[in-house]
């Protein structure tokens, strides 16, 4: 056999990867503050953003740094009950956040301590014993600008529905991601925005099923749904507007169409067994203060929770008819507790559906 | 080997097997099963777990699609390993480094990069619209036959390297007789060599579907809706639905299947002998 010697690229590939393996520890490291703050977040351009308009100024403000951890809700009640919790803060969907306090995996929010934060101007619904909301985004349609027109693109669900008028190959998201598009398909067969829930899981896979020869895949991650509709993989699909106006920002030819959008939450909570709790508590408060949701706000595409920064939201954020966040004024809220006690169901449902 | 201390140079591996495997495995088991279930349920879990319908069509299509991966390796790996065996010089070597080189690059990356080539507006479809052979781009990704392309190309050095150990260690006097006798070089194929290489081809065939059976990355990547395999009914059990004790019982059902095998391949192979000694 001829010697692995002769292929020297072996080498410098483990050097280079080791040094590439080096590289978030030079970047995100550029002085070691008194308190360190282990918060799970999305990562990605999610993190870079953030790092320049949340975490650094609050650095600056209070010498707390933050070092953002990559996590699911898996690996995150796996920490609680090995009893060794790695992380201080949570940033993720409400729909998670829920799951780890079914579980008794957080500790209550003490909203008597915040200091930067004015309650009131907190959206009530937001402002849980567990979680508080840190900013809102939807479902939303998404199509290619270069296969329908913008002004010519499907306009409700039941015209995304609709393969005959507008053909080709779409994306919505499927039970990977959580919690697939049930209320979408209930909506594309005629139900009322205000009469999804409690969801008609049945009559939501039939409908669902009316539209999925023209589904190559259903997506399992944000990544993925936007990465199919770069791709033209799909040419509609069911997105994030968050993720969809990251493509657009970065050249993609997407489009948005809110009508009947499905209205999503982020939040913030605290894991049982977290360090330094306190430090936690006071980035959360620090975050939704009006002052950081405008500054943070006015990169990263979402609607705040902080009612008082709605004028300063981005004007594609807005609906130009009522001056209100199109969450709003087209929107329905996504129901977490339905999901919640449902889920298991679902996907049995769905897998009996989809096979 | 009474006196042979030899043995204790497995310690630290030992010891690494069973603090990261064996160690996290069995407190996941005890846990779902004993603690977080009532003894008492067990068993209803088990028969729960394995007469729905949907792990036992993922666990056909788990099997079905590794048998498939593993015909795929076998049939381009043995031209590959006879090549290897049977050439020195600077051809050989590129075609190692060509089998090697993809074995140290992550499977998320290569997956991905196959999802670029195989894609609606991807090289593939792309060059066939170009040339004018096809009209339409074909559904080459998020379907079975992406699982089996994807899986085949990460799983095809293990094939490979197990052919090039047996077929290295054929006698070349043997051909060079049976030459000398007359026969043919298609007969001394079918009556000499592959005969020999038979015990290369069952252990390459049984490492690569014990690997395939555990496979995640990509089916959950390359497959279709309805491609849906028992690692990722595992997954989902874990991440979306926190049952864990039902994925606990499907662990324990593929880590089953999975010995089961790996005892076939421990008796049809012998380990020492593949090693060269």
């Amino acid at each position: 056999m001829p010697k692995l010697s002769t292929t020297p690229t072996r080498r410098d590939l483990m050097v280079g990867s080791a040094a590439l393996l080096a590289m978030p520890a030079v970047i995100t490291n550029p002085a070691r503050a008194a308190t360190q703050l282990r918060v799970r977040t999305p990562g990605g351009s999610f993190d870079e953003i953030k790092r320049r308009t949340v975490y650094e100024p609050f650095l600056k403000e209070t010498g707390i740094e933050i070092v953002p951890v990559p996590s699911t809700v898996g690996k995150l009640l796996a920490m609680y009950k090995a009893g060794q919790v790695e992380i201080d803060c949570i940033d993720t969907g409400n729909d998670a956040n829920l799951m780890l306090e079914e579980a008794g995996a957080l500790v209550p929010i003490d909203y008597g301590a915040f200091r930067y934060t004015k309650l009131e101007d907190i959206d009530p619904s937001l402002k849980l014993p567990y979680q508080v909301g840190s900013f809102v985004y939807a479902f939303v349609l998404c199509y290619r600008t270069d296969v329908f027109k913008p002004g010519s693109e499907p306009k409700s669900w039941s015209e995304f529905w609709d393969t005959q008028a507008f053909p080709g190959p779409r994306t919505l998201a499927g039970i990977e991601s959580g919690a697939p598009n049930l209320e979408i398909a209930l909506l594309a067969d005629g139900v009322a925005m205000d009469k999804v829930y409690p969801v008609d899981i049945e009559r939501a896979l039939k409908s669902m099923g009316r539209i999925k020869p023209s589904v190559p895949k259903f997506w399992d991650t944000g990544a993925l749904s936007a990465q199919m509709m770069a791709d033209k993989e799909a040419v509609l699909g069911v997105l994030w507007n968050t993720r969809a106006q990251a493509s657009i920002d970065g050249g993609a030819p997407l489009g948005i169409q809110w009508n009947q959008n499905q209205v999503l939450v982020q939040s913030y909570a605290i894991p049982k067994g977290a360090k330094v709790p306190e430090a936690a508590l006071k980035f959360i408060d620090y975050s939704i203060s009006e002052d950081v949701q405008k500054r943070w706000l006015a990169e990263y595409k979402a609607i705040p929770v902080n009612t008082k920064v709605y004028p300063h939201t981005s004007k594609l954020l807005l609906d130009p008819a009522t001056g209100t966040p199109w969450t709003v004024s087209k929107g329905f809220r996504n129901d977490i507790n339905w999901w919640s006690a449902n889920r298991t169901k679902v996907s049995r449902a769905w897998s009996n559906w989809v096979l | 080997m009474g006196r042979d201390r030899t043995w204790l140079l497995l310690l630290p591996a030992l010891g690494l097997l069973a603090l990261l495997f064996l160690g996290p495995l069995a407190w996941f088991l005890a846990r779902t099963l004993f603690v977080e279930t009532a003894p008492a349920e067990v068993p209803d879990l088990f028969v729960d777990v394995l007469t729905a319908r949907s792990m036992q069509i993922a666990a056909l299509t788990t099997f079905w699609v590794s048998i498939l991966v593993t015909l795929a390796t076998l049939v381009i790996g043995y031209p590959i390993a006879f090549y290897l065996a049977n050439r020195r010089g600077w051809r050989a070597a590129l075609v190692v480094f060509c089998v090697i080189v993809p074995y140290f690059t992550s499977v998320i990356v290569r997956t991905y990069a196959l999802t670029v080539v195989l894609g609606r507006s991807g090289l593939i479809n792309e060059l066939l619209g170009a040339s004018g052979l096809i009209g339409a781009p074909l559904a080459l990704l998020y379907n079975t036959f992406a699982i089996v392309v994807g899986m085949a190309y990460v799983l095809l050095p293990y094939m490979v390297l197990t052919l090039y150990a047996t077929m290295k260690a054929i006698d070349p006097s043997l051909l060079r007789a049976g030459r000398a006798l007359g026969a043919s070089p298609l007969y001394l194929f079918r009556r000499v060599y592959f005969p020999l290489s038979v015990p290369g081809v069952v252990s390459g065939s049984l490492i690569v579907l014990i690997l395939a059976l555990g496979f995640f990355i990509t089916p959950a990547l390359m497959g279709g809706p309805g491609d849906v395999t028992v690692a990722m009914l595992i997954e989902r059990a874990v991440e979306i639905l926190i049952d864990w004790p039902s994925a606990a019982v499907m662990s324990v059902v593929l880590l089953t299947a999975t010995l089961i095998l790996f005892a076939v391949y421990a008796r049809v192979t012998d380990l020492r002998r593949m090693m060269g000694a």
